[in-house]
Protein backbone atom coordinates (compact mmCIF):
# COMPACT_ATOMS: atom_id res chain seq x y z
CA UNK A 1 0.00 0.00 0.00
CA UNK A 2 1.28 3.53 -0.06
CA UNK A 3 2.27 5.02 3.20
CA UNK A 4 -0.60 7.59 4.63
CA UNK A 5 1.65 7.97 7.63
CA UNK A 6 3.72 10.35 4.76
CA UNK A 7 1.10 13.57 4.11
CA UNK A 8 2.58 16.20 6.14
CA UNK A 9 1.24 17.59 9.28
CA UNK A 10 -1.04 14.38 9.73
CA UNK A 11 -0.26 12.05 12.66
CA UNK A 12 -2.13 8.72 11.74
CA UNK A 13 -2.68 6.67 14.73
CA UNK A 14 -0.28 3.27 13.29
CA UNK A 15 1.25 0.85 15.58
CA UNK A 16 4.38 2.91 16.93
CA UNK A 17 1.99 5.49 17.87
CA UNK A 18 -0.58 2.76 19.47
CA UNK A 19 2.16 0.71 21.24
CA UNK A 20 3.79 4.56 22.39
CA UNK A 21 0.22 5.58 24.01
CA UNK A 22 -0.93 2.86 25.02
CA UNK A 23 -1.02 3.98 28.58
CA UNK A 24 -2.36 7.18 28.16
CA UNK A 25 -5.00 5.81 26.18
CA UNK A 26 -5.80 3.20 28.40
CA UNK A 27 -6.46 5.93 31.35
CA UNK A 28 -8.43 8.08 29.10
CA UNK A 29 -10.87 5.23 28.20
CA UNK A 30 -11.18 4.57 31.75
CA UNK A 31 -12.66 7.81 32.00
CA UNK A 32 -16.07 6.63 30.10
CA UNK A 33 -16.38 4.80 33.69
CA UNK A 34 -18.21 7.52 36.17
CA UNK A 35 -16.48 5.93 39.56
CA UNK A 36 -13.04 6.44 37.68
CA UNK A 37 -13.90 10.15 36.47
CA UNK A 38 -14.71 10.70 40.14
CA UNK A 39 -10.97 9.39 40.90
CA UNK A 40 -9.24 11.28 38.66
CA UNK A 41 -10.85 14.09 39.58
CA UNK A 42 -10.37 13.65 43.67
CA UNK A 43 -6.49 12.77 42.67
CA UNK A 44 -5.10 13.72 39.36
CA UNK A 45 -1.52 12.19 39.52
CA UNK A 46 -2.21 8.65 41.82
CA UNK A 47 -5.02 8.16 38.98
CA UNK A 48 -2.14 8.50 36.25
CA UNK A 49 0.34 6.81 38.19
CA UNK A 50 -2.25 3.98 38.54
CA UNK A 51 -2.05 3.49 34.58
CA UNK A 52 1.31 3.70 35.20
CA UNK A 53 2.12 6.80 33.08
CA UNK A 54 5.71 8.29 32.54
CA UNK A 55 6.81 11.74 34.18
CA UNK A 56 6.41 13.22 30.48
CA UNK A 57 2.67 11.53 30.20
CA UNK A 58 1.79 13.03 33.18
CA UNK A 59 3.20 16.28 32.71
CA UNK A 60 1.36 16.83 29.17
CA UNK A 61 -2.14 15.58 30.55
CA UNK A 62 -2.24 17.58 33.88
CA UNK A 63 -1.26 20.63 32.02
CA UNK A 64 -3.78 19.86 29.60
CA UNK A 65 -1.28 20.00 27.06
CA UNK A 66 -3.31 18.73 23.73
CA UNK A 67 -0.69 19.15 21.40
CA UNK A 68 2.07 17.29 23.31
CA UNK A 69 -0.26 14.07 24.14
CA UNK A 70 -0.91 13.62 20.45
CA UNK A 71 2.75 14.26 20.53
CA UNK A 72 3.43 11.03 23.18
CA UNK A 73 1.10 8.88 21.42
CA UNK A 74 -2.52 10.13 22.52
CA UNK A 75 -5.30 9.59 20.30
CA UNK A 76 -7.68 12.17 20.05
CA UNK A 77 -10.35 9.99 20.28
CA UNK A 78 -9.45 8.49 23.93
CA UNK A 79 -7.76 11.76 25.06
CA UNK A 80 -11.24 13.41 24.58
CA UNK A 81 -12.41 11.83 27.72
CA UNK A 82 -10.10 14.09 29.20
CA UNK A 83 -12.63 17.49 28.22
CA UNK A 84 -15.45 15.61 29.44
CA UNK A 85 -13.83 15.77 33.29
CA UNK A 86 -12.45 18.97 32.77
CA UNK A 87 -14.26 20.43 30.20
CA UNK A 88 -12.53 21.81 27.19
CA UNK A 89 -14.30 23.20 23.43
CA UNK A 90 -13.33 21.04 20.86
CA UNK A 91 -11.95 23.83 18.57
CA UNK A 92 -9.79 24.91 21.68
CA UNK A 93 -8.34 21.09 21.48
CA UNK A 94 -7.95 21.81 17.94
CA UNK A 95 -6.26 25.01 17.58
CA UNK A 96 -3.55 23.56 20.49
CA UNK A 97 -3.25 20.78 17.55
CA UNK A 98 -2.47 23.41 15.54
CA UNK A 99 -0.92 25.82 17.76
CA UNK A 100 -2.59 28.51 17.11
CA UNK A 101 -4.28 30.96 18.63
CA UNK A 102 -7.96 30.29 19.19
CA UNK A 103 -9.46 33.04 16.93
CA UNK A 104 -6.89 33.00 14.07
CA UNK A 105 -7.76 29.31 14.09
CA UNK A 106 -11.32 29.82 13.62
CA UNK A 107 -10.86 32.23 11.13
CA UNK A 108 -8.35 30.84 8.96
CA UNK A 109 -9.38 26.76 9.42
CA UNK A 110 -12.79 26.64 10.32
CA UNK A 111 -13.78 30.00 8.12
CA UNK A 112 -15.87 31.19 10.99
CA UNK A 113 -15.61 35.03 11.37
CA UNK B 1 -37.31 -11.76 1.04
CA UNK B 2 -36.16 -8.36 2.87
CA UNK B 3 -35.68 -5.38 0.83
CA UNK B 4 -33.09 -2.62 -0.02
CA UNK B 5 -35.67 0.15 -0.02
CA UNK B 6 -32.55 3.42 0.08
CA UNK B 7 -29.40 4.60 0.99
CA UNK B 8 -28.65 7.26 3.06
CA UNK B 9 -25.07 9.08 3.24
CA UNK B 10 -24.54 11.31 6.73
CA UNK B 11 -22.36 12.48 9.12
CA UNK B 12 -22.33 11.35 12.55
CA UNK B 13 -20.13 14.31 14.25
CA UNK B 14 -20.98 14.05 18.26
CA UNK B 15 -21.68 17.71 18.42
CA UNK B 16 -24.89 17.44 16.76
CA UNK B 17 -26.05 14.74 19.23
CA UNK B 18 -24.55 17.71 21.77
CA UNK B 19 -26.54 20.56 20.21
CA UNK B 20 -30.08 18.29 20.45
CA UNK B 21 -29.36 17.52 23.76
CA UNK B 22 -28.22 21.63 24.72
CA UNK B 23 -31.38 22.61 22.64
CA UNK B 24 -29.28 24.47 20.42
CA UNK B 25 -31.00 23.22 17.53
CA UNK B 26 -32.64 26.47 16.33
CA UNK B 27 -29.42 28.96 16.69
CA UNK B 28 -27.93 30.55 13.88
CA UNK B 29 -24.78 28.11 14.50
CA UNK B 30 -26.68 25.12 14.15
CA UNK B 31 -30.34 25.55 12.51
CA UNK B 32 -28.84 25.67 8.84
CA UNK B 33 -27.71 22.38 9.39
CA UNK B 34 -30.39 20.82 11.21
CA UNK B 35 -32.68 22.63 8.39
CA UNK B 36 -31.27 20.92 5.42
CA UNK B 37 -32.14 17.33 7.53
CA UNK B 38 -36.06 18.24 6.93
CA UNK B 39 -36.55 16.61 3.40
CA UNK B 40 -34.12 13.32 4.54
CA UNK B 41 -36.23 13.33 7.56
CA UNK B 42 -39.41 13.31 5.74
CA UNK B 43 -38.27 10.85 3.22
CA UNK B 44 -37.53 8.18 5.89
CA UNK B 45 -41.02 9.26 7.59
CA UNK B 46 -42.83 8.04 4.17
CA UNK B 47 -40.25 5.24 3.67
CA UNK B 48 -41.15 3.66 6.95
CA UNK B 49 -38.78 1.13 6.65
CA UNK B 50 -38.78 -1.71 9.30
CA UNK B 51 -34.59 -1.80 9.94
CA UNK B 52 -31.80 0.38 9.74
CA UNK B 53 -28.39 -1.61 8.99
CA UNK B 54 -25.77 1.42 9.95
CA UNK B 55 -22.58 1.22 9.06
CA UNK B 56 -19.88 3.31 11.51
CA UNK B 57 -16.89 3.22 13.58
CA UNK B 58 -16.29 3.21 17.09
CA UNK B 59 -14.29 6.15 19.04
CA UNK B 60 -12.69 4.78 21.32
CA UNK B 61 -15.54 4.57 23.70
CA UNK B 62 -16.70 0.48 22.45
CA UNK B 63 -13.72 -0.84 21.75
CA UNK B 64 -10.35 0.16 22.71
CA UNK B 65 -6.64 -0.77 21.71
CA UNK B 66 -7.09 -4.18 23.45
CA UNK B 67 -9.08 -5.95 20.42
CA UNK B 68 -9.83 -4.10 17.72
CA UNK B 69 -11.71 -5.56 15.09
CA UNK B 70 -11.52 -4.77 11.42
CA UNK B 71 -15.25 -5.51 10.80
CA UNK B 72 -17.92 -5.50 13.57
CA UNK B 73 -21.30 -6.92 13.37
CA UNK B 74 -23.75 -6.76 16.32
CA UNK B 75 -26.45 -9.31 17.32
CA UNK B 76 -27.42 -8.18 20.36
CA UNK B 77 -30.59 -8.07 21.23
CA UNK B 78 -30.44 -4.61 22.38
CA UNK B 79 -27.78 -1.71 22.04
CA UNK B 80 -27.45 0.78 24.81
CA UNK B 81 -25.85 4.34 24.14
CA UNK B 82 -22.68 4.37 25.78
CA UNK B 83 -21.28 6.65 28.13
CA UNK B 84 -18.71 8.71 26.29
CA UNK B 85 -17.34 10.76 29.53
CA UNK B 86 -19.98 13.07 29.96
CA UNK B 87 -22.70 10.39 30.99
CA UNK B 88 -25.65 9.06 29.63
CA UNK B 89 -27.56 10.72 26.89
CA UNK B 90 -31.18 10.75 27.28
CA UNK B 91 -31.38 8.76 24.16
CA UNK B 92 -33.30 5.28 24.23
CA UNK B 93 -31.99 1.88 23.06
CA UNK B 94 -31.59 0.32 19.98
CA UNK B 95 -33.93 -2.77 19.03
CA UNK B 96 -31.90 -4.94 17.35
CA UNK B 97 -33.11 -6.91 14.39
CA UNK B 98 -31.39 -10.16 16.09
CA UNK B 99 -32.48 -12.30 12.77
CA UNK B 100 -31.44 -10.80 9.93
CA UNK B 101 -28.03 -9.79 11.91
CA UNK B 102 -27.47 -13.84 12.29
CA UNK B 103 -28.16 -14.39 8.86
CA UNK B 104 -25.89 -11.52 7.87
CA UNK B 105 -22.92 -13.04 9.83
CA UNK B 106 -23.92 -16.39 7.98
CA UNK B 107 -24.03 -14.74 4.80
CA UNK B 108 -20.58 -12.93 5.47
CA UNK B 109 -18.79 -16.06 6.91
CA UNK B 110 -20.29 -18.19 3.92
CA UNK B 111 -18.91 -15.72 1.63
CA UNK B 112 -14.99 -15.56 2.83
CA UNK B 113 -15.89 -12.14 4.85
CA UNK B 114 -15.42 -12.75 8.64
CA UNK B 115 -16.48 -10.31 11.03
CA UNK B 116 -16.26 -10.17 14.87
CA UNK B 117 -19.54 -11.39 15.76
CA UNK B 118 -20.86 -9.04 19.29
CA UNK B 119 -23.54 -10.25 21.52
CA UNK B 120 -23.21 -7.39 24.32
CA UNK B 121 -22.12 -4.28 23.22
CA UNK B 122 -22.74 -0.41 23.76
CA UNK B 123 -22.90 1.85 20.87
CA UNK B 124 -21.56 5.43 20.55
CA UNK B 125 -22.49 8.49 18.66
CA UNK B 126 -21.28 7.19 15.14
CA UNK B 127 -24.68 5.46 15.25
CA UNK B 128 -26.22 7.55 17.92
CA UNK B 129 -26.29 10.39 15.78
CA UNK B 130 -27.81 9.11 12.04
CA UNK B 131 -30.69 7.84 13.75
CA UNK B 132 -30.91 10.98 15.82
CA UNK B 133 -30.47 13.09 12.22
CA UNK B 134 -32.90 11.08 10.62
CA UNK B 135 -35.30 9.76 12.91
CA UNK B 136 -35.51 12.58 15.34
CA UNK B 137 -36.29 12.07 18.98
CA UNK B 138 -38.89 9.68 19.46
CA UNK B 139 -39.71 7.73 22.96
CA UNK B 140 -38.82 4.36 20.99
CA UNK B 141 -37.00 3.96 17.97
CA UNK B 142 -39.82 3.37 14.91
CA UNK B 143 -37.01 0.84 13.55
CA UNK B 144 -34.58 -2.38 14.45
CA UNK B 145 -30.93 -1.74 13.59
CA UNK B 146 -28.37 -3.91 12.54
CA UNK B 147 -24.99 -1.85 13.63
CA UNK B 148 -21.98 -2.48 11.66
CA UNK B 149 -18.76 -1.49 12.69
CA UNK B 150 -15.54 -0.46 10.73
CA UNK B 151 -12.09 0.22 12.16
CA UNK B 152 -11.15 3.77 11.00
CA UNK B 153 -9.04 4.74 14.23
CA UNK B 154 -5.81 2.35 14.57
CA UNK B 155 -3.66 1.51 10.82
CA UNK B 156 -4.09 -0.42 9.14
CA UNK B 157 -7.99 0.16 8.32
CA UNK B 158 -9.88 -1.57 5.24
CA UNK B 159 -9.18 -0.20 2.04
CA UNK B 160 -11.96 1.51 0.75
CA UNK B 161 -11.85 -1.28 -1.71
CA UNK B 162 -13.01 -3.77 0.69
CA UNK B 163 -15.47 -1.85 1.93
CA UNK B 164 -16.62 -1.99 -1.50
CA UNK B 165 -17.12 -5.40 -1.38
CA UNK B 166 -18.95 -5.59 2.17
CA UNK B 167 -21.55 -3.60 0.90
CA UNK B 168 -21.56 -5.59 -2.52
CA UNK B 169 -22.23 -8.26 -0.08
CA UNK B 170 -24.07 -7.34 2.36
CA UNK B 171 -26.82 -6.62 -0.69
CA UNK B 172 -27.04 -10.38 -1.67
CA UNK B 173 -27.32 -11.34 2.37
CA UNK B 174 -30.00 -8.84 2.90
CA UNK B 175 -31.99 -9.86 -0.08
CA UNK B 176 -32.19 -13.07 0.38
CA UNK B 177 -33.09 -13.00 4.09
CA UNK B 178 -36.85 -15.02 4.21
CA UNK B 179 -39.24 -11.92 5.53
CA UNK B 180 -40.56 -9.22 4.17
CA UNK B 181 -38.57 -6.39 5.96
CA UNK B 182 -38.19 -2.70 4.72
CA UNK B 183 -34.06 -2.26 4.76
CA UNK B 184 -32.37 1.28 4.72
CA UNK B 185 -28.43 1.38 4.39
CA UNK B 186 -26.78 3.86 6.49
CA UNK B 187 -23.24 4.55 5.91
CA UNK B 188 -22.17 7.35 8.27
CA UNK B 189 -19.14 9.47 8.80
CA UNK B 190 -17.22 12.55 7.49
CA UNK B 191 -17.36 14.74 5.65
CA UNK B 192 -13.60 16.62 5.94
CA UNK B 193 -12.05 16.90 9.18
CA UNK B 194 -8.68 16.76 10.79
CA UNK B 195 -8.24 16.80 14.75
CA UNK B 196 -5.09 15.97 15.37
CA UNK B 197 -1.53 17.31 13.87
CA UNK B 198 -1.18 20.57 12.98
CA UNK B 199 -2.99 20.28 9.93
CA UNK B 200 -5.87 19.96 12.65
CA UNK B 201 -9.01 22.37 11.54
CA UNK B 202 -8.45 21.12 7.46
CA UNK B 203 -12.04 21.68 5.89
CA UNK B 204 -12.01 20.83 2.26
CA UNK B 205 -15.22 22.36 1.57
CA UNK B 206 -14.69 22.11 -2.83
CA UNK B 207 -14.40 17.49 -2.42
CA UNK B 208 -17.33 17.53 0.02
CA UNK B 209 -19.07 19.35 -2.21
CA UNK B 210 -18.26 17.00 -5.21
CA UNK B 211 -18.26 13.67 -2.79
CA UNK B 212 -21.85 14.47 -2.55
CA UNK B 213 -22.56 14.86 -5.81
CA UNK B 214 -20.46 11.95 -7.35
CA UNK B 215 -21.68 9.34 -4.85
CA UNK B 216 -24.69 8.86 -7.08
CA UNK B 217 -23.72 8.04 -10.21
CA UNK B 218 -19.97 9.15 -10.54
CA UNK B 219 -18.74 6.67 -7.56
CA UNK B 220 -15.67 4.80 -9.40
CA UNK B 221 -13.70 7.54 -8.99
CA UNK B 222 -14.02 7.21 -4.91
CA UNK B 223 -14.40 3.50 -4.93
CA UNK B 224 -10.89 3.13 -6.81
CA UNK B 225 -8.90 5.85 -4.24
CA UNK B 226 -6.28 4.81 -1.60
CA UNK B 227 -6.65 5.31 2.13
CA UNK B 228 -3.80 7.57 1.50
CA UNK B 229 -6.08 9.67 -1.17
CA UNK B 230 -8.83 9.55 1.44
CA UNK B 231 -6.10 10.91 4.24
CA UNK B 232 -4.96 13.77 1.49
CA UNK B 233 -8.48 15.07 0.24
CA UNK B 234 -10.89 14.87 3.65
CA UNK B 235 -8.21 14.58 6.34
CA UNK B 236 -7.22 12.34 8.44
CA UNK B 237 -10.41 11.68 10.70
CA UNK B 238 -12.39 12.33 7.08
CA UNK B 239 -11.81 9.11 6.17
CA UNK B 240 -14.24 7.68 7.89
CA UNK B 241 -15.89 8.15 4.29
CA UNK B 242 -15.09 4.85 3.34
CA UNK B 243 -18.00 3.61 5.23
CA UNK B 244 -20.00 5.36 2.55
CA UNK B 245 -19.07 3.36 0.04
CA UNK B 246 -20.44 0.26 1.74
CA UNK B 247 -23.80 1.90 1.75
CA UNK B 248 -23.16 3.15 -2.12
CA UNK B 249 -21.95 -0.72 -3.09
CA UNK B 250 -25.07 -1.92 -1.59
CA UNK B 251 -27.31 -0.24 -4.15
CA UNK B 252 -27.96 -0.44 -7.79
CA UNK B 253 -24.94 0.56 -10.89
CA UNK B 254 -27.21 3.96 -11.21
CA UNK B 255 -29.08 5.19 -8.56
CA UNK B 256 -31.52 8.42 -8.18
CA UNK B 257 -29.90 11.23 -5.79
CA UNK B 258 -33.16 12.17 -4.10
CA UNK B 259 -31.77 14.54 -1.39
CA UNK B 260 -28.45 16.29 -0.46
CA UNK B 261 -27.48 18.80 1.81
CA UNK B 262 -23.94 20.26 2.65
CA UNK B 263 -23.32 22.42 5.66
CA UNK B 264 -19.18 23.97 7.38
CA UNK B 265 -18.40 23.94 9.74
CA UNK B 266 -20.41 21.38 11.77
CA UNK B 267 -17.80 21.60 15.16
CA UNK B 268 -14.48 21.04 12.97
CA UNK B 269 -16.20 19.09 10.44
CA UNK B 270 -17.64 19.59 7.11
CA UNK B 271 -21.10 18.17 7.42
CA UNK B 272 -24.14 16.75 5.10
CA UNK B 273 -25.95 13.99 3.85
CA UNK B 274 -27.39 12.25 1.08
CA UNK B 275 -30.22 10.15 0.27
CA UNK B 276 -30.50 7.61 -2.53
CA UNK B 277 -32.60 5.49 -4.32
CA UNK B 278 -32.33 2.47 -6.56
CA UNK B 279 -33.11 4.18 -10.27
FE1 LIG C 1 -16.63 9.55 13.32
Amino acid sequence: MSDPTQIPETPLFDRERSKQGYRMNKMAMSLGKPENRAAFKADEEAFLDSYGLSAEEKAAVMARDWHRMVALGGNLFFILKIAAVDPAVMTEIGAAQAQMEHADFLKQRLGKE
Amino acid sequence: MAEIIGGVGTSHVPSIGIAIDKGLVDTPDWKPFFDGYIPGKQWMADKKPDVAVVIFNDHGNTFFLDRVPTFAVGVAESYTPVDEGWGPRAVPDFEGAVDLSWHLVDQLVDNHFDPMVCREIEVDHGLQVPMELFFGRPEHWPVKVVPIWVNTIQYPIPTPQRCWEMGKLLRKAIESFPGDERVVIMGTGGLSHQLQGSRAGFINREADQAWLDGIANDYEKYRDMTREDYVEQFGSEGAELIMWLVMRAAMDDKVELKHKHYYAPASMTGAGMVVLENA
